[in-house]
């Protein structure tokens, strides 16, 4: 394994295992991508200038050195919450939702940057921090976390509200937090339930979820996507109906089928069997994250390359568990596969990052 | 900054808490493949006909209704196909708007519009369709047309009416078709294995099932199947490309026995007087002529009347919806006379020489009650012989008094008289053959002597109808040899049966014929008059039913100026004799003389069967 390929008196740092893992499941993707757009050779084609764009932007942002990241880590917060407050003031509505900044050439949804934004932050500001964390940075981190995610979850956005909040709470984890601490706010949070759900949930967040819990409740109501998702994976069976042969995704009848249901198309189409094969795609990318956190150079590294690809097994989970009725509809997209500029960068840019963190080492450190 | 001995420590602390957050996504992994496995192939056969359910639409195709012949191949019923402009009501929001607009074009008349506002109510809250105009002409389908685009609601379409060739002629037999009910149509459905609720609605529009006479009882055969065109959907419901026909099965045909020259004849013989004619092929029990009057027209019942024209139907005081060829209960009269006669004889009561004097009444030695006969110092000596021909009561009403009750009702029964007779007439009445438990059980009385008096003439509590009657006649004539009446000559069911009547040979059939030649043959015979009407020669019996009990011809004629309380004409006849073919019954309510009036429409019927 090379991870520094050198040329005279520059170097290119690269992870071949990641870039090309990544590469496959984006060409995978837009191959989904024609099937769920029924077709439409526009939406690839748009996509793929993403992908194209996303990978050049990954290999860029793999080369500069980690210091670049700690030292600029609170300039990048302060842009993405500067974007978040611009999205606030200047966001397209769409849906009742204001989560898209219109930069007329690109539409971004400013939750994708804060969400590699804030780990970066905390890695940085926590990299030297002794163990366990104090009460004190702690605090100060959960303050940040709790700030930011209610930025997200106000757009509203609940789903990407939860993978920042959760990609704070991991650093955090992973930086040292106390046991003891852990154990006493997950009791908090416990008793604390039933005010979180009077207060901070709008009511078609509490019916998604309550339909969650029983769907039977309302069939062609808000679960009617679940029951359509279910519908779509469960007739793939073991081989799939075959490409473009998904009869609930080209007749309609699943929603969202070219964003957050795009795995339901793929079950469809492609079977249990298909979905074994995708899915281990993306646990590659993730053993090969532990790999490289393992022998990452530093703290910081080893904390930003656990939380990124921690946010990516998230984004994943949330939107896998939704599809198949396990978790409650929140929108989610599937990374590299889903449509959407801006989540597909969002993942680009933190790979750059890990790749990164992971190729540079210090030779005095040996 | 921490030194380098913590170093250690944080590493060590990162990974160990790294494995966790990852085992954690681990065991959430697993929980996700489980339930994409238990999707995908515990459940997949499930999921596979959810999927097929939500891309797939069947729309029926209802079947051609079968065509309903004579026994000569000529078409009584059949289905003609009409372009009608159809509404849907659910979708109109003010019917007068509608009319207004739509009057522009075509014309309705005023008839035609009280049906519409009569019937829109009802239709738009079941959400079914309504045929506004019937069978429009090209201009009428070419004007709207090309203004469709103003009506989104109504639209022109091919439907089928019922029609039958001879409306008055067949209403009771061959009898009407209508509209199908939720449940019906349901069950229709189901049988086929077409359970689609949701769609029974909006396809069973205009579908039509036999409501009454054979249309109702060969329902099943001449509906036929539904087929079904079944269509991809998505998920908006638009139909996007068949991609199943199964055609619709076409009803059966329907042979019927019935004669349309036969039947015309009876009609117009009946003249719209309230009664009835049944005609019987004696060989096959076939069902020749079957009519009831008055009648009505079933293609106005079948493809939309108004109601005003219905409600003047259903309030004549004619009654014209009333069968009363199979439902009309008749007391047999004089007619029972060949019949109880066969009981003397069969029980050995008396013989064909035996004799007695007719003084023009009888006296029931019990009680000393007067039973008189029609003719004021009787027939004098009569034998059964002349007893028929004459129809004298006193020798019936003595042969009665006679005879054990409970043995002269089963000989009665042989006969047809108190039981179902015919295999697919609709809703036949079974009549009265009265027994002591049966008067106990509804009039709370005894039996009396005097009732088995009375049942010797055909009076009193007995009663059928004219189709049980012409059964009768039908055993009459073949010596003894019964089987079940039935529309269709094929008709399985149908056996040959000798009734079950001992000690009577084919002499004494062969007397009781010649007795009943002479009813018209003889100059002494009550039905003498049809000697110069009939062409063939023809054994009668003819009958006359007492409504109100009168000692005297005096007191007769004061309650016969009220037509109700007139006797009822009644004859039973076949022939022609020796060999007779053809058994028919009529009976002419209030028409006092069976000989007389109901008479000549049985000769006129059999001359038309047999001068074929």
């Amino acid at each position: 394994m090379k991870k520094k390929l050198e040329f005279k008196n520059f170097s290119i740092y690269f992870d071949q295992y990641l870039f090309i893992s990544i590469s496959l499941l984006s060409v995978l993707g837009l191959f989904f991508l024609y099937s769920a757009s029924q077709g439409d050779s526009n939406t690839v084609i748009k996509q793929s200038i993403f992908v194209g764009f996303g990978l050049v932007l990954m290999f860029i942002l793999s080369q500069p050195d980690p210091d670049f990241y700690k030292i600029f880590s609170s300039l990048f917060l302060l842009i993405a919450i500067l974007l978040m407050f611009a999205t606030m003031i200047f966001g397209r509505e769409i849906n009742g939702a204001k989560r898209w900044l219109d930069l007329g050439f690109f539409t971004l949804q400013t939750s994708e940057i804060i969400k590699i934004a804030l780990p970066i932050f905390l890695a940085s500001y926590l990299y030297n921090k002794p163990l366990p964390i104090s009460l004190k940075h702690t605090f100060i981190t959960l303050t940040l976390i709790c700030f930011i995610f209610y930025l997200v979850y106000s757009q509203p956005d609940l789903g990407t509200g939860l993978v920042v909040f959760m990609a704070g709470v991991y650093i955090l984890f992973l930086a040292g937090l106390s046991w003891k601490f852990i154990f006493t706010s997950f009791g908090l949070i416990i008793l604390s339930m039933p005010f979180l759900w009077n207060n901070f949930l709008e009511p078609f967040q509490r019916q998604r979820i309550l339909t969650f819990i029983n769907p039977s409740n309302d069939p062609y109501g808000s679960s009617w996507n679940i029951t359509q998702s279910k519908i779509a994976i469960g007739s793939g069976g073991m081989n799939g109906k075959g490409y473009l042969d998904g009869s609930q995704a080209n007749l309609n009848f699943l929603p969202e089928a070219e964003t957050d249901f795009i795995f339901a198309v793929i079950a469809e189409e492609f079977g249990f069997i298909g979905i074994c094969i995708l899915l281990s795609f993306f646990f590659f990318i993730l053993l090969r994250c532990i790999y490289l956190a393992f022998n990452a150079r530093d703290r910081f590294c080893r904390l930003t390359i656990g939380g990124l690809s921690l946010v990516f097994a998230s984004t994943l989970f949330i939107n896998l568990g939704m599809v198949v009725g396990i978790m409650p509809v929140v929108g989610m997209p599937m990374p590299f596969i889903s449509k959407g500029g801006s989540s597909l960068l969002s993942f680009y840019i933190a790979f750059g990052i890990i790749i990164s963190m992971a190729t540079h080492k210090k030779l005095m450190q040996k | 900054m921490i030194d380098i001995d913590e170093r250690y420590v944080e590493k060590k602390s990162f990974f160990n808490r790294l494995l966790v957050v990852y085992i954690f996504f681990g065991i959430a992994f697993s929980f996700f493949l489980y339930q994409t496995y238990s999707l995908q192939i515990s459940e997949y056969t499930n999921y596979e006909s959810a999927s097929i359910k939500n891309k797939t639409k069947e729309v029926l195709v209802q079947p051609v209704r079968g065509i309903i012949y004579d026994r000569n191949g000529n078409i009584i019923v059949k289905n003609v196909p009409t372009y009608d402009l159809i509404l849907k009501p659910s979708q109109v929001i003010s019917i007068e708007n509608f009319l207004n607009s739509i009057s522009e074009i075509i014309d309705f008349n005023e008839s035609e519009f009280d049906y519409i506002k009569e019937n829109f109510a009802a239709k738009a809250s079941l959400n079914r369709e309504l045929v506004i105009k019937k069978d429009l002409s090209m201009e009428e389908i070419a004007k709207f047309e090309v203004r469709s685009y103003r009506f989104p609601y109504a639209f022109i379409d091919v439907r089928y009416s019922r029609i039958n060739n001879y409306p008055h002629l067949f209403s009771h037999a061959v009898g009407y078709v209508g509209g199908v009910n939720n449940e019906e149509i349901e069950n229709i459905l189901r049988n086929q294995d077409l359970a689609q609720i949701e769609t029974i609605f909006k396809y069973s529009n205009g579908f039509q099932i036999g409501k009454t006479g054979l249309e109702n009882t060969y329902d099943d055969s001449l509906r036929g199947k539904f087929g079904k065109k079944v269509y991809q959907v998505d998920a908006t419901g638009r139909l996007l490309k068949e991609e199943e026909y199964i055609k619709p099965i076409s009803g059966e045909d329907l042979f019927t026995s019935l004669d349309i020259e036969a039947q015309k004849v009876a009609y117009n013989q009946m003249n719209n007087r309230r009664g009835a004619v049944v005609a019987i092929e004696i060989d096959t029990g076939a069902i020749v002529s079957y009519v009831s009057t008055p009648s009505f027209s079933t293609n106005a019942i079948s493809n939309g009347i108004s109601s005003n024209a219905f409600n003047s139907l259903i309030k004549d005081i004619n009654k014209p919806f009333f069968d009363r060829a199979s439902q009309g209960r008749y007391s047999p009269a004089s007619t029972i006379k060949p019949a109880i006669g066969l009981f003397g004889i069969e029980k050995n009561i008396i013989d064909w020489n035996f004799s007695m004097k007719d003084p023009g009444f009888f006296v029931l030695p019990e009680d000393q009650r007067v039973y008189r006969g029609w003719r004021e110092g009787g027939h004098g000596n009569v034998n059964l012989n002349k007893a028929i021909i004459v129809s004298s009561n006193t020798f019936f009403f003595s042969l009665a008094y006679k005879s054990d009750i409970n043995e002269l009702i089963n000989h009665l029964s042989n006969f047809g008289f108190g039981k179902n007779v015919c295999i697919d007439c609709f809703n036949p009445d079974n009549g009265l053959l009265p027994t002591p438990e049966w008067k106990m059980n509804n009039l709370n009385f005894g039996w009396f002597k005097g009732d088995t008096v009375n049942l010797g003439v055909g009076q009193g509590y007995l009663s059928a109808t004219p189709l049980q009657l012409a059964y009768y006649s039908m055993i009459l004539a073949n010596h003894g040899i019964s089987q079940n009446l039935s529309f269709v000559n094929k008709n399985k069911e149908k056996k040959k049966q000798k009734i079950n009547i001992e000690n009577i040979n084919d002499q004494d059939w062969n007397k009781i014929h010649s007795s009943m030649i002479g009813v018209i043959d003889s100059p002494i015979g009550t039905a003498k008059r049809l000697q110069k009407l009939k062409k063939f020669k023809v054994a009668a019996k003819s009958g006359t039913v007492e409504l109100v009990s009168t000692d005297t011809k005096e007191d007769y004629k004061i309650i016969r100026k009220n037509e109700g309380n007139r006797d009822h004409a009644i004859i039973i006849a076949f022939g022609p004799m020796p060999n007779p073919k053809y058994a028919v019954s009529v009976v002419v309510e209030n028409g006092e003389s069976g000989g007389s009036v109901a008479g000549p429409v049985a000769i006129a019927v059999l001359n038309n069967l047999l001068e074929k």
